[in-house]
């Protein structure tokens, strides 16, 4: 009886995983069908003609996580219009017809951004990079922010005076979970020693204050903020150069919603809005320099 | 299958079962059994997001991307990570053992010089006991390198995790201690004495050795959650097997990892589990003395014969 149980089960278990990996080839083209039809479909973006595409109907519900990090946020606080991010999407909601009014913010922790079934929300905007294979999952819009990685460090940190890429291999580095600053430093600097990884940016903050690492590894304008406003004694030492990295508004899969979200983003960037938003928020720091991991 | 001390007979059940010719009853089990996993699993195959959450959580592809890893994609690889695990666990274990033992023994002690050290050792137990982990993992993993005190300041962060789990752990072992002691009839320690073992000496020769035998079961239960909550130390930076898996669903968007994290664990605690099943089967069967269990009752009249 036992043996006749334990088959019924591998039974249903093979059956289950054969089903699981055959799905995933057809749902990658059930996905791409719709999200054609999505780019197709832009003629009537707005307010009207955008209804049927919403989570809840009237409101356009943009999520992000806590805490809401500057530049990109201020005061933790998504629906005060201020910071980058915040700006974007009241700018979006503006050119598809909604008044700062009917923006509804929802909290959505990036770990949950990406899980399966239906989202809360119409996008997410959280600094969320654009990857290939993110993308097969979630849906992303365009570029609306085109980012590089930095690094900062205490002033009294050698790495302030020695970063060649030889010498950039030998320091410990700090990142948030989850972000694409870990790939940068594994594929491009490849340090000697394993990067530590914490949950949330003011725990890296923390580590940097503690000495427990050399660099934290973010992108500029977060690197920038940190070190003119939040770490005393800190210093942005030099961003990378672009990998061609972009942050990306996230979507449920196929979405059609992206289509006039795209539209929106397009017409922003033309009438120079984003320039103007990315020059309040992220200023344009050209002093910067540049180093070569 | 052996038949350990502890189990009830069952193969001798099994062969009156079919001896019987009770094949209806096998039948109707069987069907029965396999009947309530094809519903459990048509549920699961034909639920409208099943073919999301199966691509999601159990993607062969993925689920062995994660197991090996890709440093350079922004990801490790959860089987190595684990071993970071085990050897938080193995070294907190040994550490918990001797500190629990030590806090256990004071606080059960009846000296009135040692009435300080008891006070410090009820505050401690209240203390570790009431904080939960997460918040001793961030107050000692944050909070000692920001003392910057040399040689202390600057550990792993591994070190300082292991150190908040002894902390937070040896609070509870040494109340499961302490209950062992306190089963330990007062009639013995009265035996020890009168043979004229000192107090110290009847502690280490017959409190202890019984005591300890009672609580190898609840001692080898917190044993099986502390090697869980080593995750947790994933928290101050350090690449455990969760966090290999939270760094491979984050960067792919699929959380195919964590179910590799999870069968890894358990891979870790089912064996610890059968340990200790087997501990408390062999400690029955050892204090019987070869006497016949309850749970070993056969049929009176017939001789004892088993037919296994």
């Amino acid at each position: 009886m036992r043996q006749t149980t334990v088959a019924a089960v591998a039974a249903i278990m093979a059956a289950s995983v054969g089903l699981g990996g055959c799905s995933s080839s057809t749902s990658s083209s059930a996905t791409t069908g719709t999200s054609a039809s999505a780019s197709a479909k832009t003629a009537a973006c707005t307010f009207a003609g955008v209804q049927n595409e919403l989570y809840a109907k009237g409101v356009l519900t943009v999520a992000t996580d806590q805490p809401a990090y500057p530049p990109w946020f201020e005061n933790n606080n998504p629906s005060n219009g201020k910071g980058y991010e915040s700006a974007v999407a009241y700018s979006i909601a503006n050119q598809l017809g909604f008044k700062a009014s009917q923006v509804k913010w929802a909290y959505e922790p990036f770990n949950d951004s990406y899980a399966p079934g239906p989202k809360k929300f119409d996008f997410d905007i959280n600094e969320i990079s654009y990857t290939a294979t993110r993308a097969q999952v979630v849906t992303f819009s365009n570029s609306y922010y085109d980012v590089q990685q930095s690094l900062v460090a205490l002033k009294s940190s050698p790495i302030v005076t020695k970063h060649t890429p030889a010498e950039l291999k030998t320091y410990v580095y700090g990142d948030q979970v989850g972000t694409t600053s870990l790939a940068f430093i594994n594929s491009d600097i490849q340090p000697t020693q394993t990067p530590k990884i914490f949950e949330t940016l003011n725990d890296v903050k923390e580590a940097l204050q503690d000495k427990q690492i050399a660099a934290l590894v973010t992108d500029t304008p977060t690197a920038q903020y940190i070190s003119s406003s939040e770490i005393p004694g800190s210093i942005m030492v030099a961003q990378f150069p672009s990998t061609g990295e972009h942050y990306g508004l996230l979507f449920a899969k196929g979405n059609p919603l992206v289509g006039c979200v795209n539209k929106a983003l397009a017409t922003l960037k033309s009438s120079g809005t984003l320039a103007k938003l990315t020059a309040r928020y992220l200023q344009l720091y050209t002093s910067v320099p540049t180093i070569k991991p | 299958m052996a038949e350990a001390p502890g189990l009830p007979d069952l193969s001798a059940r099994r062969s009156r079962l079919l001896g019987t010719g009770d094949r209806r009853g096998l039948i109707l089990s069987t069907t029965s059994t396999v009947m309530v996993l094809a519903v459990l699993a048509a549920i699961f195959l034909l639920a409208p997001g099943s073919r999301a959450v199966r691509t999601t959580f159990f993607n062969p592809t993925d689920m062995w991307r994660a197991l090996v890893g890709d440093p350079k994609a922004g990801y490790y690889s959860v089987g190595e990570a684990l071993w970071l695990n085990i050897r938080m666990f193995v070294i907190a274990e040994i550490l918990i053992l001797i500190l629990a033992l030590v806090v256990a023994v004071v606080r059960q002690s009846t000296g009135p010089v040692l009435l300080p050290l008891r006070v410090v050792g009820t505050i401690y137990v209240d203390v570790a006991r009431g904080v939960p982990l997460i918040l001793v993992i961030f107050a000692i993993g944050f909070g000692v390198p920001a003392l910057q005190l040399r040689g202390v300041s600057s550990e792993s962060a591994a070190v300082y995790g292991v150190a908040a789990l002894v902390f937070s752990y040896s609070a509870y072992v040494s109340e499961v201690y302490r209950a062992g002691l306190v089963s330990v009839h007062r009639s013995q320690v009265a035996a020890a004495r009168s043979l004229g073992l000192s107090g110290s000496a009847s502690m280490r020769y017959v409190i202890l050795p019984q005591a300890i035998r009672t609580i190898i079961p609840p001692l080898l239960n917190d044993f099986i959650s502390l090697q869980k909550d080593t995750a947790l130390v994933g928290l101050l930076g350090s690449i455990e097997a969760n966090k290999a898996a939270e760094l491979y669903s984050d960067t792919t968007f699929n959380y195919s990892s964590y179910t590799v994290a999870a069968i890894l664990f358990l891979l870790l605690t089912i064996p610890l589990a059968r340990f200790t099943d087997h501990l408390i089967a062999r400690d029955q069967a050892r204090r019987l003395a070869g006497a016949r269990l309850w749970t070993q009752r056969t049929p009176a009249p017939s001789p004892v014969t088993r037919a296994s």
